[in-house]
């Protein structure tokens, strides 16, 4: 669901209008947070850094701290609004990558992360029922920095983007992770994938300006796709070219409504929705929604947005505070700058 | 003539010293990596010696990564340069190398050389 959003070395929880900020954990990296992941079960949040950690969070249930500055001595009982609950504790730090952690993510199991990095590398690691961590892969598939990963919606399969124009996808073999796909096509920097509900397809954005859609043929598959041995073969079977004007940073596929958002450098996000006669071999997508900027009275600075999708609305909620938080249906257009990253609200 | 005969002189010593130079790279390269996968197999053979004398339970996955990475460094063509999955199979010992690393909680600064970039604050 909508989570927090990071800022420059410290995570407030919740911000934007009719959200309050709960906390700001602020002691956990010393550069920029990247990206956070709530996990599974809700208890535990994970944030990658650019200070080439990962720092896992968990909620505190019991327990509750005394708003400081008081402007008195402490009276008895305290007053209410001076009391809150405690804010997510640093559980543990994951470190190994080389350098900055551009991105994590929880697998739906909720005992699995995997973190990546500008060092090129992809890291999954295990938790168990005690909270402890381990790595249990270090994937050196990649030849440039891997800017984003993503599992599977329900099996125990990895993919990630990377600046070396290609998607790769990896999965448990024989008590070792190994990378069982490589998905070329794209000519530029991959930035985000996206799985649809099913996970048979995956939707990539590319610095490129294209989104493509790639399908999952297993070995036997009645279209005839060569397969080696037991791994599937992903071939691209669309490929939305022409709607973007700038790099697209990140796509999301609604798990609801089959719906692909886009986040672009030319600051709008664009929704495309598959055509009713399209075939699912060859499916054709089009633009529902495209929000741009009617005036710019932003900073120069990226904002980070997340948009989510109820069926025919879309809510931006931009990170910074002063921002109003933006919403738009069909017919609205008002953007703020260069959106990145964009999620749906299951 | 003069000039065939100058053209062949300028490429027959050009050869000779790009032949060396290969040479020269190319062993330098070689003891290069051969330097680094000698120093993993060196710590994992130390650290399998090490951890066999803790029949704790938890160290089991450790041994198991110990003994992968053990395996595919014994298993690495030292013989062939022309092997074709050379560097795949080089990016694999040193994942599993850091996989382990992490598992023992050792940092993996490894450095041979300017390859790596240490972080920098």
């Amino acid at each position: 669901g909508a989570g927090p959003v990071a800022g420059a070395g410290s995570i407030p929880l919740s911000p934007g209008q009719g959200w309050s900020c709960r906390a700001v954990l602020g002691e956990g990296h010393q550069r920029t947070v990247r990206r956070v992941a709530w996990s599974p079960c809700g208890s535990y949040l994970a944030s990658a850094s650019f200070d080439a950690t990962t720092c896992i969070w968990k909620k505190q249930e019991d327990g509750f701290e005394v708003r400081t500055p008081l402007p008195e001595p402490f009276p008895c009982p305290p007053h209410p609004l001076l009391i809150s609950p405690l804010p997510p504790q640093c559980v543990t730090t994951l470190e190994g990558h080389e350098n900055e952690v551009k991105s994590v993510a929880w697998a739906p199991s909720g005992t699995l992360l995997a973190t990546c990095s500008r060092d090129k590398s992809v890291w999954v690691w295990e938790v168990d029922e005690e909270e402890e961590y381990e790595c249990v892969s270090v994937l050196n598939s990649h030849t440039q920095d891997v800017k984003h990963v993503v599992w599977h919606p329900n099996q125990e399969l990895l993919a990630s983007a990377s600046y070396d124009d290609t998607v790769k996808l990896y999965h448990e073999e024989e008590d070792d992770w190994v990378c069982c796909a490589t998905l070329e096509g794209h000519e530029s920097t991959v930035w985000s994938v996206a799985f649809d509900r099913g996970g048979e397809r995956l939707a990539s954005c590319s610095d490129d300006k294209t989104v493509r859609i790639w399908r999952c043929y297993k070995p036997g598959n009645e279209e005839g796709v060569a397969c080696s041995g037991t791994d599937p073969t992903w071939k691209c079977i669309c490929n939305l070219s022409g709607y973007h004007t700038r790099t697209i940073y990140d796509v999301a596929w609604c798990h609801l409504t089959g719906a692909l958002a886009t986040a672009c450098g030319d600051d709008a996000i664009r929704v495309f929705e598959e055509s009713a006669s399209s075939d699912p071999r060859q499916p054709t997508f089009g633009l529902a929604a495209h929000a741009a900027p009617l005036l710019s009275l932003c900073s120069n600075s990226t904002l980070h947005c997340s948009a989510s999708v109820l069926r025919t609305s879309v809510e931006a909620e931009p990170s910074r505070k002063k921002r109003p938080r933006v919403s738009f249906s069909r017919h609205m257009s008002l953007m703020a700058r260069a959106v990145f990253p964009v999620s749906f609200l299951e | 003539r003069f000039h065939g005969e100058g053209y062949q002189e300028g490429y027959a010593e050009g050869s000779h010293a790009g032949v060396v130079e290969g040479r020269r790279y190319g062993s330098l390269h070689g003891a290069k990596i051969g330097s680094e996968i000698g120093c993993y197999l060196g710590f994992a053979l130390t650290w399998q010696c090490l951890l066999q004398k803790c029949t704790d339970g938890k160290n089991s996955k450790k041994i198991r990564a110990l003994d992968l990475l053990i395996g595919m460094i014994q298993k690495f063509p030292y013989e062939d340069p022309t092997y074709d999955k050379l560097q795949e199979d080089l990016e694999k010992i040193r994942g599993k190398f850091k996989q382990v690393c992490s598992m023992l909680n050792i940092q993996s600064d490894f450095r041979i050389g300017a390859e790596r970039s240490s972080l920098t604050f």
